[in-house]
């Protein structure tokens, strides 16, 4: 199946970046068109398209938006561009292509909900794309699609863009809105949801950058043509995030429900060096392991569901049969420690404990029953936790021991890593 | 030091520019670590008196995310990423390169004051390209070890970048580190792998790039 | 106003059905049954944060564990609280929170009282799988000259950091730093100033933050609790003496809803110092020059001789620590045995007192719409935990607005006519502008406007309503015949003896210019105090007395609450100070036949049936406006 590209078709237009580019290229008319719609029918639009947050939780879109009470101002509309789950730089990708398209979206989601001050939330690392929003922003603002009364259509809206420094758990919608108001990045307790009580306390969405990037099309399209795309109940192509041990990683758009092998062997190019498929992860650094057998599942939140993984934020990351699986769940895991935000008991002390053995197994010290108590550890955090960061700490490295529990054997049983090169020296 | 009057401005119009003035403190901590290259304690100071907050506050935010610093670096910064994706790709192969060419140790900065460099599990996005590093925040990706002596060549020759987004009117050279930190034991190891160092805490450094 | 009707919510907790308000959280609902959940980072006066997990419980038809801290009832809950799932997890979080604790109970001293030591006893596992080192943080930081903290020790339960934000507002302590390395601090580690910090001390559920007044004082269970009042100020804060050995080791709050919700201020609670005793004292006579000691029987019977010689020129000052038992009993001594008007417990000069001076309750500024704060800091200044007060009201919507004494006309222009409930509170010193202001307020606005006048003292309200004044009989009722001088006037008004009781170093008997002048020359000076001090140098009789910390009776705080006070330390070879008024009484021809403290307190409520209030905890009502 060739690729279907929705939000990356015109990606090989030099200069997309620039408005005039984008203009040309049909930008900002589906905000026109959206501006001559009521806001309602629009929520209806996006509801009855089948988009699905792309974020990580596949939450239906419109259905986020027709949650926030009624007559009850400001709202605020949140981009999340926080993109830092392991794994994944399509959001990344989206912004330095395209950044208008992303402002387009944000302009749409803004006037379907009633907002008149938008915010993206950039991730401080990702200071280019910073940079190409803060550049579209003021191009945007000069061409009048932002500011007062746009278009002459008596709508006001105006977006701040907002650098975060460096906190991965930023990325969870309500730490986000905790960030954006200057505190420590700690998420907040659930009720009451961000729909009701936000951002400053006031009705608030947060959509992905991904998400917001689908809806000049669906605006432009309408409901029914993006709903065709893709599976019955995932709508619409991912950007999926390939890296690893594969011929060409990088970003890939492909229709929902693509199988994954398609993804890995033709668009990625195969595994390389001609070396055997050992597993892979989709979703993300949080994800669950899936094996060979898994390549035929599609692409898409239910499928990956169902083989006992998750989409989440659309990362593709390919282990060949050179692959330390205890490594990767070790970095994983100690990623996790690093990026905790230390709120909860589970995740600040489990995290911790986790990472001490994982090192131990690499460093060859490790015993055969620390294995089940990595598992004992992972079950007291997993649900326990506060926030879904914690929980996600474990699914991981929980799941590489049910597929792999040999290898961590072997790292016991051989005081260290088998899988360790001999390469070090022969890089200089 | 205190702050530079253009410093100080921006951070007013911060304050002003967001519904809560709260919300001004992550850029404002930016403002006047563009400013002076990290965070000082005065800085702080300032920040929550033309916030308006107390200044615990502040240092709650400040320490909060590991981009801030808390003590001067080199002139250019250097964050190598070993999370696995690049792992896959032989990161921890380039972070031993880096090492040795640099001679200094993960957190450290060069005798001549050029750079800084860490390593880090912080995922940057660019897997794609890995393995990848970030110099003064641009990405550097598909790293090999002629690609990274190039850079280091580049680096020892250019004054230090001003990296603040967009209002870059403000801007003053960070100075260069103070000899104390000049740590240079030519030190070459495996990375990772072994007990951890124990967390030690209190005048440990805010930024905690450094653990592997 | 009618009561307003709160939906109730059915539910089941561990097969045992309880019916609860709505709103109530699944912890308090199960509280209500006795059936406890163990918690670290609830706290009753904050908001919940479910950060600590401790709590989590099965609650039917929730996937995952639920916070029982954070989880409000529903209609048809079923809750579990003890399955093997909630067990098992309470060892695993128990667990986790040992793994950087670095239980040395031994030398930490909250053993004993310890509330993450004593549910690992109860719901714990027996030992920690647990193997590495454990991560450092300091240890024994002085966070100030009053606490130490132990970063260690610390499982960050955010208590005291909401403390910090949503009880005093002051956000003096915040978050350092993240994840594993989160410590709890001030900016930069630089002292903390807030006068609040002994409660940190209370909320913290280890040993992280400790007093260090306390430092290795005592075990918990080597400590004699009294239940009493905070000697501080006419605040009336309840508290619990702990003493060991006699001796007292700190004052820890006593929660009174009404009064103090709970906290002490710094200066309170840190104020026990003063009352510890040094030595065992005997009564002094001077006798031409000479000091000499005697027995208390010689000198009650040679200050009645020289109290009668003075035939009426005598003056009494009681000091605003005393009891009103003492105080019952040293105004009859002074009306009725030695007929002299010249009463008084003042340092000088004040507006005259009324009843009206009270009718706003404390517990009542958080239904205010405003409350007007005339002389702002001076108020908080004169009874700390009143600023607590106002910033909890502040936190539910009233408008606490901060005005200097002489601007109370900026007050009066923001308070809109439509107001309901308006307060104004002043210190003694203020009075008059309080009035005033609370005159111009009652014209414009709608509503209520009531006034409380901080008193001096725990107990100046109650020397008040007692008559320890020259111009009134007790009750605020008029004197029959002359009024008699007050302190001030003392020094030129021809006395010929002056009878001077004090309880407390901290509302000490200090001469002014114009006493230091006059007393040297005063022929009987008799001082009846707990503590040695420079009028010791001045007097003909000293009597040693009982400190507030060691005797029996009620005190009544600013709001006209009357509370009791209990002896915590035994000071028995120093006879009860009521007993030496008795005695001079009696000698001086009086028949008073009094076996306790009780026996006073009735026969005073007898005389003021208004006090009858103290047997109900309620507050004097002299026939206020309700």
């Amino acid at each position: 199946m060739p690729l279907k590209p929705v939000l990356t078709k015109d990606f090989a237009m030099e200069n997309l970046e620039q408005l005039a580019v984008y203009e040309r290229a049909g930008g900002y008319t589906g905000f026109k068109k959206a501006l001559e719609m009521q806001p309602d029918q629009l929520v209806e639009m996006v509801k009855a398209s089948g988009l699905r947050g792309r974020g990580g939780a596949g939450f239906p879109t419109g259905n986020k938006w027709s949650f926030l009470p009624k007559g009850v101002y400001p709202r605020y509309l949140v981009c999340n561009a926080d993109e830092s789950e392991p794994g994944t730089f399509k959001d990344r990708y989206l912004i330095e292509k395209s950044p208008h398209q992303v402002l387009e979206g944000i302009l749409i989601g803004s006037y379907a909900i009633g907002c008149n001050l938008a915010f993206i939330y950039i991730r401080g690392e990702y200071l280019p794309q910073h940079e190409a929003l803060e550049t579209a922003i003021d191009e945007a603002r000069q061409a009048g699609y932002l500011g007062k009364n746009v278009l002459g259509k008596g709508y006001d809206i105006d977006i701040i863009l907002h650098r975060g420094a460096g906190a991965y758990i930023c990325g969870e919608e309500t730490a986000l809105l905790t960030s954006l108001e200057g505190y420590r990045g700690e998420p907040r307790l659930k009720p009451p949801f961000p729909a009701i009580k936000g951002l400053y306390g006031k009705p608030t969405v947060v959509n992905n950058v991904e998400t917001v990037a689908n809806l000049p099309h669906i605006v432009n399209n309408g409901a029914q043509w993006f709903k065709a795309i893709g599976t019955p109940t995932g709508a619409g192509t991912r950007v999926w995030c390939m890296s690893g041990h594969v011929n060409r990683p990088g970003n890939y758009e492909v229709e929902n429900g693509t199988p994954i092998r398609e993804l890995i062997e033709e668009h990625g190019g195969g595994v390389w060096k001609n070396r055997k498929l050992k597993a892979f992860q989709p979703g993300g650094a949080s994800m669950m392991v899936l094996l060979p057998e898994h390549l035929d599942v599609g692409l898409d939140f239910d499928a990956i569901a169902k083989a006992g993984s998750l989409a989440g934020a659309g990362g593709m990351m390919v282990m060949d049969e050179t692959t330390c699986m205890v490594d990767a769940a070790r970095r994983f895991v100690k990623f996790f420690h690093h990026e905790s935000c230390g709120k909860c008991t589970p995740c600040r002390e489990g995290t911790f404990w986790m990472a001490n053995l994982f090192d131990r197994f690499e460093g060859g010290e490790a015993r055969e029953a620390d294995i089940d108590l990595l598992l004992e550890i992972g079950y007291n955090i997993d649900g326990r936790s506060f926030c879904p960061l914690g929980d996600a700490s474990t699914w991981f490295p929980r799941s590489v021991i049910k597929f792999f529990r040999d290898e961590f054997l072997e790292h016991v049983s051989e005081k260290g890593c088998p899988f360790k090169k001999p390469a070090v020296e022969a890089v200089a | 030091m205190p702050l530079a009057r253009a410093t100080v401005q921006r951070i007013q119009e911060l304050a002003a520019r967001y519904p809560s003035k709260q919300s001004a403190i992550i850029p404002a901590l930016w403002a006047a670590q563009d400013e002076q290259g990290y965070v000082t304690d005065t800085a702080m100071q300032e920040i929550a008196q033309h916030l308006g907050l107390p200044a615990s506050l502040i240092e709650a935010t400040a320490s909060f995310y590991s981009m801030f610093l808390s003590k001067p670096e080199g002139r250019h910064d250097m964050v190598i990423c070993v999370n696995a994706p690049c792992m896959l790709r032989g990161a921890d192969d380039m972070v031993t390169y880096l090492e040795r060419q640099l001679r200094v140790r993960d957190g450290a900065t060069t005798a001549d004051g050029a750079i800084t460099w860490h390593s880090t599990i912080e995922c940057l996005g660019a897997c794609g390209g890995a393995p990848m590093m970030q110099v003064d925040h641009r990405f550097e990706e598909n790293l090999t070890p002629e690609r990274i002596d190039a850079i280091i060549e580049r680096l020892r020759k250019e004054p230090a970048i001003h990296r603040a987004p967009g209002k870059k009117a403000d801007a003053a050279a960070p100075s260069a580190a103070p000899a104390s930190m000049q740590v240079a034991p030519p030190r070459v190891t495996e990375p990772a792998a072994g007990p951890p160092e124990p967390v030690k805490r209190k005048a440990a450094p805010r930024r905690k790039r450094s653990e592997t | 106003m009618a009561a307003v009707q709160t939906e109730q919510v059915n539910l089941t907790i561990n097969g045992q059905s309880v019916t609860v308000p709505k709103g109530t959280l699944i912890l308090d609902a199960a509280k209500a049954i006795g059936i406890d959940i163990p918690i670290f980072c609830s706290h009753p006066k904050m908001a919940p944060v479910a950060v600590c997990r401790m709590c989590l419980v099965e609650v039917e038809k929730m996937p995952k564990l639920q916070p029982a801290c954070a989880v409000y009832v529903a209609e048809g809950m079923a809750v579990r609280t003890m399955t093997d799932q909630v067990n098992k997890y309470q060892k695993g979080v128990l667990e986790f929170l040992l793994i950087n604790h670095p239980l040395d109970c031994p030398i930490c001293d909250k053993g004993g009282e310890c509330p993450l030591q004593d549910q690992t006893y109860q719901y714990g596992p027996g030992a920690s799988r647990y193997d590495f080192e454990k991560a450092h943080f300091d240890k024994a930081v002085p966070l100030s000259d009053k606490i130490v903290l132990d970063r260690e020790r610390c499982i960050l339960c955010w208590r005291c950091t909401r403390f910090s934000e949503e009880i005093s507002g002051e956000r003096e302590l915040a978050l350092i730093q993240r994840g594993v390395h989160t410590i709890i601090g001030t900016f930069n580690d630089e002292p903390a100033t807030s006068n609040y910090q002994g409660n940190w001390t209370e909320i913290c559920p280890v040993g992280a933050l400790t007093s260090r007044q306390y430092r290795f004082i005592s075990r918990p269970w080597d400590l004699d609790r009294t239940a009493s009042v905070c000697p501080g100020c006419s605040m009336g804060c309840n508290i619990q003496i702990d003493a060991r050995h006699n001796k007292i080791g700190r004052f820890q709050s006593r929660e009174n809803v009404a009064v103090d919700d709970s906290w002490l201020c710094d200066r309170g609670r840190f104020s026990f110092p003063n009352f510890q005793r040094k030595d065992q004292e005997r009564p002094m006579i001077r006798r031409n020059g000479a000091v000499e000691e005697v027995s208390f029987d010689e000198a009650i019977a040679f200050t009645a001789d020289a109290l009668k010689q003075a035939g009426g020129q005598v003056a009494g000052w009681a000091s605003p620590a005393d009891t009103n038992e003492e105080m019952f009993l040293f105004r009859r001594l002074f009306r009725e045995v030695l007929k002299s008007p010249h009463l008084d417990h003042r340092e000088g000069s004040v507006p005259d007192t009324d009843p009206d001076d009270m009718t706003l309750p404390i517990a009542d500024i958080e239904r205010l719409d405003h409350a007007i704060v005339l002389g702002g800091q001076d108020v908080i200044d004169a009874a700390p935990v009143l600023h607590l007060r106002l910033f909890k009201s502040q936190r539910k919507g009233v408008n606490v607005l901060k005005v200097a004494a002489g601007d109370g006309k900026q007050a009066l222009d923001i308070v809109p006519a439509e107001a309901l409930a308006v307060g104004v509170l002043a210190t003694e010193a203020n009075k008059k502008a309080a009035m005033d202001l609370q005159d111009k307020l009652q014209q414009k606005v709608k509503g209520s406007v009531r006034r409380l006048i901080v008193t001096t003292g725990p107990n100046g309200r109650g020397a008040k309503d007692l008559g320890i004044l020259p111009h009134f009989a007790p009750g605020y009722a008029s004197l029959n015949g002359q009024p008699g001088k007050g302190r001030v006037d003392w020094p030129g008004a021809a006395l010929k003896a002056l009878y001077v009781h004090e309880s407390s170093p901290l509302n000490a008997f200090s001469p002014s210019d114009a006493e230091s002048m006059w007393l040297p020359k005063l022929p009987l000076l008799v001082f009846h105090r707990f503590k040695p001090s420079p009028v010791d140098a001045m007097a003909h009789v000293i009597i040693p007395g009982h400190a507030f910390t060691e005797k029996t009776g009620t005190v009544t705080n600013m709001e006209g609450r009357p509370q009791r006070i209990l002896d915590a330390i035994d000071a028995a070879w120093i006879r009860e100070d009521w007993r030496v008024f008795m005695a001079i009484a009696n000698k001086l021809g009086a028949d008073w036949r009094y076996d306790s403290v009780s026996d006073i307190t009735a026969d005073l409520v007898g005389a003021l049936p208004a006090y009858a209030a103290l047997n109900h905890g309620e507050r004097v009502r002299w026939g206020e406006r309700s």
